[in-house]
């Protein structure tokens, strides 16, 4: 079996090898010709599919809980497509670029891989996108939120991407609005780590601020491993922001929520932040400074997502033993979801096996309309955005991490 | 070990020549004289030196110039009030402190064994993580009697690991004369990133808020989160005590004969061995106390972050002058100072944006830059005769 597995395997490599040696030719193989390649799953083999998470380190609450969610969607299939078992093959892609290029290349390396769901971070996905779609498989986002990948200027390496997740220039206008009407901030400050994702909801952020007709007085960074934030905390004091706007990662965000009660400069500066720090991981590295910490981020609370994603959560929290860890669950859920039901729609089915083509494979992804999710009715743009998010504003109540969830701990305070 | 210990050792090189090159002149009158003697001592330099002096004394003037002109030009821009300057350096020490305990470890293991223990860093993070375990009911307890018992736990966690490396991945190669100790220094440290992340997990854990430490000291304009100042205490103590141990114990100077020559040492009578496992005990009580104080300050602790605090410690020893232990203290301090000073004072001047993403960048630029001017370090010996 193995033998026959590994040979096999090497016929495939074989194929796309000379596949890539002639990029214009199409490839036909039983009754489907595609112009990028087919994907062959005879009867009985696996469907493969490639999943790349963030699933360990400071971060690893985004990427275990996006696989709970595709957990929970395999099980509800019976981990079956049509006659076929369905496997996942997880990589780890740390939150890092370094860590999604490593993933992605790992996954590439496997020519049966029909997609591949992830990343969770915005820089795991800028890096290991392309490398993907270099052997053109389709990507479905569960977690990065970054305009760049679905702008228009994401350039043809991105082709292959559409995302379940949000789309930061949303979030960076909804704070700024918030920052400007609600709270009445005049003048803000803006600080992020140098991560894909937190550069780019800054400068929404920052655009978005100051059409509204407020001012950014500083626009700093921070190294993403940096634990003294108090330096560049003091600098930002020395303009009397009204308000601070730091989308950070949960171990950043703690150090600045602990050390900007050190730096007396910031007492009267109202702090907003984003939602990677919505988790009880939070908590447990803020400690008490986590209390009266505003967040931006999507409304997840089961009486505004409906009677589905009820049910979903009683059964991760009866499979898992613990509420969701984070607000990736459901992007989870929903992109294996709409993955198959693209699948669907390209695969052509002959004597039990499944013929993939890979373009049409992506160009379903694309074509995806009112598919019922999870999240919402999800339709993807021609970029590849899927998400309709519903944004509210998050404050904590309480340090205990235990006492995490969206409606007590953190509050909604917008409305 | 100590600076001017062993005056035999220093070169004698070019300094006395020049000075004897410049005083065939001295019957002159003393204005001609003077500049006779400049003229020469100057032609002079210009024989002797290679294209690799010219290269160096471009490099540093062209350093000079940009580094005064970087602060002149951050102080011109008159951003920051006093207060915040002092309030820079007050972070600057804390995180320093942090940095000399550390580099104390590094410098003095290679005094006495020519050898750089790249585990440091991890011993460190034992540390912390050690304290952790009975970090929650001390400090539930809410007395400074407790915070001074989670210090001693970690230092002995970081004592009893570093003392155990030594006894079962050094000792053997020590006499090898090869990486071999380098290489398994580099596995230790992975053994103990690897054994934490298994027992405490990948993610960060965090100590809690300790209520004696809360609280700021009002210092004239400046407000000084009291747990930085019992920071930067704690450290001075500690560095105070291992100076007293260094140079003033039958202990310490059979250390400091040991790193001046092992064999001569044994030779003596002294047991190289016991001074070598002491010398890693003494660097991990040194490392833990500065992981649960780097603990106290941040609070949040990871299995893998010995590494990059390490390098840093590494740096201050090699910024002091490695094998030197005042050095080793002064580097760490002007390591901390130059990350909280360093963006502003310099970078901000050249309108760089958002400079403090740029601190490493400036650390490991200020040790460049120093080992340019001074390659042995700053307090580092010229040693006539290489020691291995």
């Amino acid at each position: 079996m193995a033998a026959h597995t590994s040979l096999k395997s090497a016929a495939v490599a074989l194929a796309v090898t000379m596949l890539a040696a002639l990029p214009a030719g199409a490839e036909t193989k039983g009754p489907v010709t595609d112009e990028n390649g087919v994907v062959v799953v005879p009867a009985g083999e696996p469907l493969q599919i490639g999943s790349f998470l963030s699933l360990t380190g400071a971060d690893a609450a985004l990427g275990i809980d996006a696989r709970r969610g595709v957990e929970i969607a395999l099980e509800k299939i019976g981990a079956t497509y049509k006659g076929h078992p369905v496997e996942i093959v997880y990589e780890d892609e740390t939150c890092s670029p370094e860590g999604g290029q490593t993933a992605a290349t790992r996954l590439a390396s496997n020519p049966e891989l029909v997609a591949v769901l992830g990343p969770s971070c915005s820089g795991a996905g800028r890096a290991g996108v392309p490398i993907l779609w270099q052997h053109k498989v389709p990507v479905v986002g569960v977690g990065p939120t970054s305009p760049t990948l679905t702008a228009p200027t994401r350039g043809p390496t991105f082709d292959g991407f559409v995302r379940v997740s949000f789309n930061d220039n949303a979030t960076g206008k909804f704070a700024a609005d918030y920052a400007f009407k609600t709270l009445g901030a005049k003048t803000a400050a803006t600080l992020h780590d140098g991560s894909v994702y937190g550069e780019q909801v800054v400068r929404t952020f920052e655009a978005a601020f100051k059409a509204a007709g407020g001012e950014i007085v500083a626009s700093e960074a921070v190294g993403a491993a940096d634990t003294d934030l108090r330096p560049v905390l003091t600098r930002i004091g020395t303009k009397k922001p009204a308000l601070l706007f730091a989308p950070l990662y949960v171990s950043t965000g703690a150090y600045l929520v602990r050390q900007m009660g050190e730096v007396a400069s910031l007492k009267d500066t109202e702090l907003l932040a984003t939602d990677p720090i919505l988790a009880p991981a939070f908590l447990t590295a803020a400690g008490k400074a986590a209390i009266g910490v505003k967040v931006v981020g999507i409304d997840f609370r089961p009486e505004t997502l409906g009677p589905a994603y009820q049910g979903f959560v009683e059964t991760y929290k009866s499979k898992f033993g613990e509420p969701p860890i984070s607000s990736f669950h459901a992007y989870g859920y929903d992109a294996l979801g709409l993955l198959l039901a693209a699948v669907d729609k390209a695969a052509v089915e002959k004597d039990g096996t499944l013929y993939i083509g890979k373009k049409a494979l992506n160009d379903a992804l694309h074509a995806t309309a009112g598919y019922d999710g999870l999240t919402g009715k999800l339709s993807c743009s021609a970029l590849g955005d899927c998400a309709s998010p519903v944004y509210a504003v998050w404050e904590f109540t309480s340090e205990q991490p235990d006492s995490y969830a969206l409606g007590t701990n953190p509050k909604r305070v917008d409305k | 070990m100590t600076p001017g210990a062993s005056p035999v050792t220093r070169s004698s090189g070019e300094i006395p020549d020049r000075a004897a090159a410049a005083g065939g002149n001295h019957g002159a009158g003393m204005d001609v004289g003077k500049a006779a003697a400049l003229h020469i001592a100057l032609a002079d330099w210009r024989r002797r030196s290679t294209w690799v002096d010219m290269v160096m004394l471009a490099l540093r003037v062209s350093l000079l110039v940009l580094v005064s002109a970087g602060l002149l030009l951050s102080l011109a821009h008159n951003e920051y009030s006093a207060a915040d300057w002092l309030s820079f350096a007050v972070f600057g020490l804390t995180l320093g402190s942090i940095y000399a305990l550390i580099s104390l470890g590094y410098t003095m293991v290679y005094g006495v064994l020519r050898m750089i223990n790249f585990a440091h860093g991890d011993v460190f993070m034992a540390g912390a993580f050690g304290a952790l375990i009975v970090a929650d009911p001390l400090i539930a307890t809410g007395s400074l009697f407790a915070v001074l018992a989670l210090i001693a736990v970690g230092a002995a966690t970081s004592a009893a690991i570093a003392a155990l490396i030594e006894r079962v991945a050094y000792r053997p190669f020590r006499h090898r004369g090869t990486l071999a100790p380098l290489i398994c220094a580099i596995g230790v440290s992975f053994v103990l990133q690897y054994t934490v992340r298994g027992f405490f997990g990948t993610g960060s854990r965090a100590y809690h808020d300790i209520p004696v430490l809360d609280g700021v000291v009002i210092l004239g304009p400046l407000q000084v989160p009291l747990v930085q100042l019992f920071v930067i205490l704690a450290a001075l103590l500690a560095m105070g005590a291992l100076h007293l141990l260094v140079q003033h114990t039958r202990l310490g100077a059979s250390m400091r004969a040991v790193a001046e020559d092992r064999e001569t040492a044994a030779l003596m009578g002294i047991n190289a061995d016991r001074v070598v496992t002491f010398t890693f005990l003494i660097g991990g009580v040194m490392a833990g106390t500065a992981g649960v104080l780097y603990a106290l300050v941040f609070k949040q602790i990871h299995a893998f972050m010995g590494f990059a605090i390490g390098i840093k410690g590494f740096a201050a020893a090699v910024l002091g002058g490695i094998g030197n232990i005042p050095g080793a203290m002064v580097g760490g301090f002007v390591l901390g100072l130059a990350e909280s000073f360093g963006p502003a004072a310099l970078l901000s001047g050249f309108g760089i944006p958002a400079p403090y993403q740029l601190k490493d960048a400036i650390a490991y630029g200020l040790l460049v830059i120093i080992l340019i001017f001074r390659p042995q370090g700053i307090f580092g010996e010229r040693l006539a005769v290489k020691r291995m």
